[in-house]
């Protein structure tokens, strides 16, 4: 069996298509780098630049008072630029960068503009400011998504089509089945002869790609961010096997390499071009989207029976205990309505994604993009990861000011309005900080569905290659 | 002779396997992508229906001048079906005032669309032909004549008395006879699902007509760079690795390649910068003038309560992205005190000053921004387009996007006519003297009449506006063809047997 792969992998080193497919990948990996490291030192300053001005907020609103804190809360959340970016770029522009914090609502004030009625902040999820400033053309990003899911599963196509078809051709199947050498240890020789043969150039290139990004000073890769990088290249490698599987199993059944190769690209087209985008299309419009204006008309009756559960309480002209409790549960009671309906919109979108993604999973295509992009820490899963960590934390602020409340004595703990709440100092350094953090074993489990889809397709075309191979008649 | 030598490629071309292949998948792709695309369209149709009744609505609330809401829509064009180009990605909807020059940096979306969706590359007709054609080309050409002279045939044609400019012509024009078919049968599916749901011009049938015709001169084009590689090999089968790896540099590597390396010149920021600050400067001074005015007029002491009498509200706006800027000065009062009937003529003086003058401020920095967003935006992408015309996809897709109507400067009509509309509503309240109008600011005697206003109508251009956008690029396609089929004829006529 070795014998037969290092035959094939020295047929393909001196062949012309290895040395077209390594200058080809090495370009498109330098690029990638070269892109990455321009554009992400901007990214990883912009971020820096926003996290201190909306943690210079919270130190502000702490140092003022609890009750400042309670009603202003933190400054807006940003997500944390991925290290990997290169690896998937995930659609980063179609999301939004941050989780903002609602500035308390105003709902009544007097002629001089006192506030009288005030609420507190809520959080809320803008959309990204779409891309309607770019006129330029329309093209994908060059990152390892797109250049081991449509290249290189080209070149996997490029390495197998005349496997067999090609030794039938020249009449060397004959000389080779004529040994005593089992059939499917020719297939797996085979096999691994062309997943070889593909891997040295691509690994080639990955390390080019990887010096160019380590060695500059302006990105840092973590041991982390080393072990992700690891299991993307695993994943390159299961789903590079694929179409080599594929391209064998092409090769066996057809008599000339031609028709073979002709086969196996119109395959490769309807698979990594066309299926994603149509059938996304397809199960997109199975759910309409929601329109903005529907989406405010929901808010209107959500608002309208607060107002008359609380009015009785709020109507009392005397400032007593009574007032303030209606007010704090009146305010309370809004920013949690607030932040329902926020979310029940986010979670209508996300479910429309999570359904066209489930569609489109049928392309290994896609499969491996979501993978790469789950391991990248980039795209959408990333994204509701981050909402999900802003969720928690904001739930941690709230029970922060309570607990703070809850150890003053002098305090009448009503929450959210001035006057019940405790008036001590606050440590700015108590006060919780937010951190957005990606959980490697979390990437795992929402990966496991499309990893495990991914190896079942791998051993479907391999045993299919195998069934077609033994039946060959040479 | 040369119809003899037509008729047996036809009949070899025809009874492939391959010509079935690729008839198959061109089929089933249009077809697929057609209905996928005319749903799509017709969602687009109706979000902008709501969203101009919707606006209609909103505008009649309005009570007096200043509070005008006034919006324009952008429709989706029918022929985004076959080129989608920027009609999806730029804004749809458009604030109008005197205040505010609109371009397409600042519009928004109706906002129907999941943005998370869009993921999900969405695909038109002529993606699929740019793909799906130019491998069919390539598929059909590759064995034309290495095949023949693999299996010894070219010795038996040339034997014969033809020149070898006729065969190949022969060859190329039985190809091209097949090739037609499945491009004009999946078109003709595909108008025919269309023209049911959808109701379109002679002009668009024009415009069709010309992305049919540039389609197949892209065709052409990857038929000959196929038949120039099989001339020029040996053997088939290196013939085939040659031009699928031809096929997926020129379609899938070099387009996104170049987008990715041509950097956008250092000293944007810099231009940016001083675009802002300037910008910011005029603002600034408008805001002082208007100050200066209420100074001049009135007792300081009284200014602060003259301006919450007749809610005075000035807001100037600039974004540092886009360029984005805008005067507002809307004004919320439902009444005036009696206290202060007096000074209405004051009022009606202060918003006829303002107004005028708001008007000439951002007039003055739609010049500055003009520049800069030229220089910002459209140089980068304008550049971007210029490279991508090395490979044919970038022609083709530039030319058809020009037929469709959906490249930048076919969208660029519909801002310039949204611009336009605005100086069309600043005459008419300069007729109606709105400005030094009690309507201006206050509706306690009566609301403002919005039946006369004049409506915002839009036409795309004509099909002339299209073909003199989409001839270069068409004729960069046909020069293309005609360099390529000398330069075969030469190899060929040198080439030995």
């Amino acid at each position: 069996m070795w014998h037969i792969t290092k035959r094939e992998v020295y047929d393909n080193l001196n062949s012309l298509r290895f040395a077209l497919t390594t200058v080809l990948l090495l370009a498109l990996m330098v690029t990638n780098a070269v892109k990455h490291l321009r554009e992400h030192p901007e990214r990883v300053q912009r971020y820096r630049d926003a996290v201190t001005e909306s943690l210079n907020h919270l130190t502000d609103r702490a140092n003022d008072s609890l009750y400042t804190l309670a009603q202003y809360g933190p400054g807006n959340f940003y997500k944390k630029p991925s290290p990997l970016h290169f690896c998937a770029n995930g659609g980063e522009s179609l999301l939004s960068d941050a989780v903002e914090v609602d500035e308390p609502p105003v709902f009544m004030t007097d002629a001089e503009g006192n506030r009288l009625l005030e609420g507190i902040w809520s959080l809320s999820y803008p959309d990204a400011n779409l891309h309607n400033k770019d006129v330029g053309p329309n093209v994908s990003q060059v990152d390892w998504a797109f250049i081991i899911g449509s290249i290189l599963s080209l070149i996997a196509l490029w390495f197998t089509f005349d496997a067999f078809s090609g030794e039938r051709e020249q009449g060397t199947l004959r000389l080779m089945l004529a040994n005593s050498i089992p059939r499917h240890t020719v297939l797996i020789g085979k096999f691994l002869g062309a997943l070889l043969s593909i891997s040295i150039p691509f690994a080639l290139a990955v390390l080019v790609n990887l010096l160019l990004i380590s060695t500059a000073d302006t990105v840092h890769l973590t041991t982390e961010a080393w072990g992700r990088l690891g299991i993307i290249f695993a994943l390159a490698l299961l789903y590079t096997s694929l179409f080599v599987a594929l391209g064998l199993l092409v090769s066996a059944r057809v008599q000339q390499s031609a028709v073979s190769l002709m086969i196996l690209l119109l395959m490769w087209v309807t698979l990594v071009v066309f299926m994603p985008s149509t059938l996304a299309s397809i199960a997109s419009s199975f759910s309409p989207a929601m329109s903005f204006d529907e989406f405010w008309k929901q808010r209107n009756p959500i608002k309208e029976d607060l107002w008359d559960k609380y009015k009785e309480g709020l109507g009392s002209s005397e400032l007593d205990d009574r007032k303030l409790r209606a007010k704090s549960e009146f305010y309370t009671e809004n920013a949690e309505r607030e932040e329902r309906w926020q979310e029940e919109r986010l979670r209508y979108r996300s479910s429309q994604v999570h359904r066209a993604r489930a569609i489109t999973g049928i392309s290994p295509a896609t499969l491996l993009q979501h993978l790469i992009e789950a391991f990248a820490g980039t795209g959408f899963e990333r994204h509701l990861q981050f909402v999900e960590n802003t969720q928690r934390y904001a739930r941690q602020l709230r029970e922060f000011v309570a607990d703070t409340d809850r150890a003053d004595p002098e305090s009448l703990h009503i929450l959210g309005v001035r006057e019940g709440m405790s008036r001590k100092l606050v440590n700015p350094a108590a006060v919780p900080r937010f951190e957005d953090t990606l959980n490697l074993s979390r990437d795992f489990n929402t990966a496991a569905m499309e990893l495990l889809l991914l190896t079942l397709f791998v051993l479907v075309l391999l045993s299919g290659a195998y069934l077609a191979f033994v039946r060959v008649e040479v | 002779m040369l119809k003899t030598l037509i008729g047996r490629e036809l009949l070899d071309n025809l009874m492939t396997f391959r010509f079935a292949a690729v008839l198959l998948i061109t089929l089933l792709l249009v077809v697929a992508n057609t209905v996928v695309l005319i749903q799509d369209y017709e969602q687009r149709l109706e979000s902008y229906n709501d969203a101009v009744k919707m606006h209609d609505t909103q505008l009649r609330k309005a009570k007096t001048y200043s509070m005008m809401y006034l919006f324009v829509d952008r429709a989706p064009n029918p022929l985004s079906i076959f080129n989608v180009g920027l009609d999806k990605r730029l804004g749809n909807l458009m604030g109008i005032w005197h205040g505010f020059v609109p371009t397409l940096w600042d519009a928004q979306m109706h906002g129907t669309d999941n943005p998370f969706i869009a993921f999900f590359s969405s695909i038109d007709i002529v993606f699929v032909f740019e793909v799906i054609l130019s491998l069919m080309g390539l598929i059909f050409a590759y064995d034309a004549i290495a095949g023949e002279r693999e299996r010894g045939t070219l010795h038996l044609v040339l034997a014969q008395p033809i020149g070898r400019g006729q065969i190949l012509l022969a060859k190329y024009i039985s190809a091209m006879a097949c090739l037609l078919v499945p491009l004009v049968l999946s078109l003709l599916f595909a108008l025919l699902l269309l023209t049911r749901s959808i109701p379109l011009s002679t002009a668009d049938f024009l415009r069709i007509a010309g992305i049919v015709f540039t389609s197949f001169a892209y065709l052409s084009l990857f038929y000959l760079i196929g038949l120039l590689i099989s001339v020029a090999t040996r053997r088939t089968g290196t013939a085939l690795m040659l031009a699928m790896f031809v096929w997926g540099f020129l379609i899938l590597v070099y387009p996104n390649l170049i987008r990715a390396t041509v950097n956008p010149g250092g000293n944007i920021q810099a231009g940016m910068k001083t675009a802002q600050n300037q910008i910011q400067q005029i603002l600034n001074e408008h805001e002082q003038e208007c100050q200066k005015f209420l100074e001049n007029e009135i007792i300081a002491a009284e200014t602060s309560e003259f301006s919450k009498a007749f809610g005075l509200y000035n807001d100037t706006y600039l974004d540092p992205v886009t360029l984005t800027s805008y005067i507002e000065n809307v004004n919320f009062i439902s009444a005036i005190p009696s206290k202060f009937e007096k000074d209405v003529p004051l009022a009606k003086r202060y918003y006829d000053f303002v107004e005028r003058l708001t008007i000439r401020t951002i007039e003055k920095t739609w010049r500055i921004r003009k520049q800069a967003l030229e220089n910002i935006f459209v140089r980068q992408a304008t550049m971007d387009r210029i490279l991508l015309r090395l490979s044919p996809v970038g022609i083709y897709d530039a030319a058809t996007q020009a037929w469709a109507g959906t490249d930048l400067s076919g969208l660029r009509i519909f801002f310039e006519a949204a611009r336009q509309y605005r100086r069309v509503i600043i005459d008419y309240f300069y007729a109606k003297d709105a400005f030094a109008s009690r309507e201006w600011f206050v509706a306690d005697k009566g609301a403002v009449d919005w039946s006369t206003l004049p409506q915002f109508t839009f036409e795309r251009r004509d099909v002339g506006t299209n073909a003199k956008r989409a001839l270069p690029d068409l004729f960069l396609l046909l020069i293309g063809n005609l360099v390529l089929f000398m330069g075969i004829v030469l190899i060929f006529i040198k080439s030995e047997v």
